[in-house]
């Protein structure tokens, strides 16, 4: 039991060390063995009633797309098919963060930097006594500049949603912890976001299985 | 008697970006993605150097699936910006893009 508890710690510790984006694995683990990989029934985000469907739909779609065959078990249970061996693992996944419209405040400065105006008045005046031996014009021009003005704080304003996982891989036998990683990701539309937030986790699963 | 007015407006500048940014901002939230994009465009003519307007664009080119004008946004988003928590964003992002 202790063993136990040391090496998941000495592996929570591993996966810290490697910082964000690496996922942490175990590298004596022979994954080009695995043959089945289940994923677990992912529990809904506080935020949001049916954000664990969601993100267990998209992680069935992404497995789908990248050509691995799911089966859907009872109790909503999915299985994905590595169909490189007789290990089988499992595949659990949490949703740290689920926001459908996190408010973005962009303050910007409204600057209207003025103009200048010039008016130019022209006559012509005509002294018909004299007739066309006299005659009289006169030009004036008149330049005006406004200063204009800078008006500072307003703001621009819009949403977007962030969705964020942590996912881990245990042997479903030994139960030991043989990958785990988390991520994140926005955008402006939820199901687009989350389906960009776990495609990039199953991408680095997909690495491991040659 | 004849008079003539010629007005001449010289020098009529204005920095409109913002309402650029806000034509923008009303449309995206409007869910008209390709109009907001067509302002933001406008608004990064004049201000260039503003993450924020990057930020916005590379957003609205991953909502309309175009991974690679969002991919170049990102970077001009990264190259400007002075916020950590946009940079994150943005690195992500790119890493996520680039894997594409």
């Amino acid at each position: 039991m202790i063993k136990k508890i040391n090496s998941i710690f000495l592996f929570l510790l591993f996966a810290c060390w490697s910082g964000p984006g690496d996922p942490a694995v175990q590298s004596k683990y022979d994954f080009s063995s695995v043959g089945i990989l289940q994923i677990n029934i992912i529990r809904d985000h506080s935020n949001m009633l049916g954000s664990g469907e969601m993100v267990l739909n998209s992680l069935t779609h992404n497995f789908l797309k990248y050509g691995y065959p799911v089966n859907e078990l009872n109790d909503n249970l999915f299985e994905v098919e590595i169909d490189r061996g007789e290990l089988s693992l499992e595949l659990s996944c949490i949703i740290t963060e689920f926001t459908d419209s996190e408010m973005i405040v962009v303050p910007y400065r409204h600057e209207d930097r003025g103009y200048t105006k010039t008016v130019v008045q022209q006559s012509s005046d005509q002294d018909e006594e004299k007739e066309k031996s006299q005659s009289s014009q006169s030009q004036t021009s008149t330049t005006t500049t406004h200063a204009g003005k800078v008006r500072e704080g307003n703001r621009v304003e819009y949403t977007q949603s962030k969705v964020g996982v942590m996912l881990k891989m245990t042997d479903k036998d030994s139960g030991d912890m043989v990958w785990s990683n988390s991520y994140w990701y926005s955008g402006l539309e939820l199901q687009r976001t989350i389906d960009l937030c776990i495609k990039n986790g199953v991408v680095q699963i997909k690495k491991l299985f040659p | 008697m004849r008079i003539l007015n010629i007005i001449i407006f010289i020098g009529v500048l204005y920095a409109d970006s913002s309402d650029s940014l806000l034509k923008a901002s009303a449309a995206l939230n409007a869910g008209m993605f390709e109009d907001a994009l067509m302002h933001v465009s406008k608004a990064q003519k004049e201000e260039p150097t503003n993450p924020d307007v990057h930020q916005l664009k590379a957003l609205l080119h991953e909502a309309l699936d175009e991974p690679e004008d969002a991919l170049e946004a990102w970077k001009e988003c990264v190259k400007y910006s002075k916020d950590k928590k946009v940079k994150r964003q943005a690195k992500i992002h790119i890493q996520s893009l680039s894997q594409e």
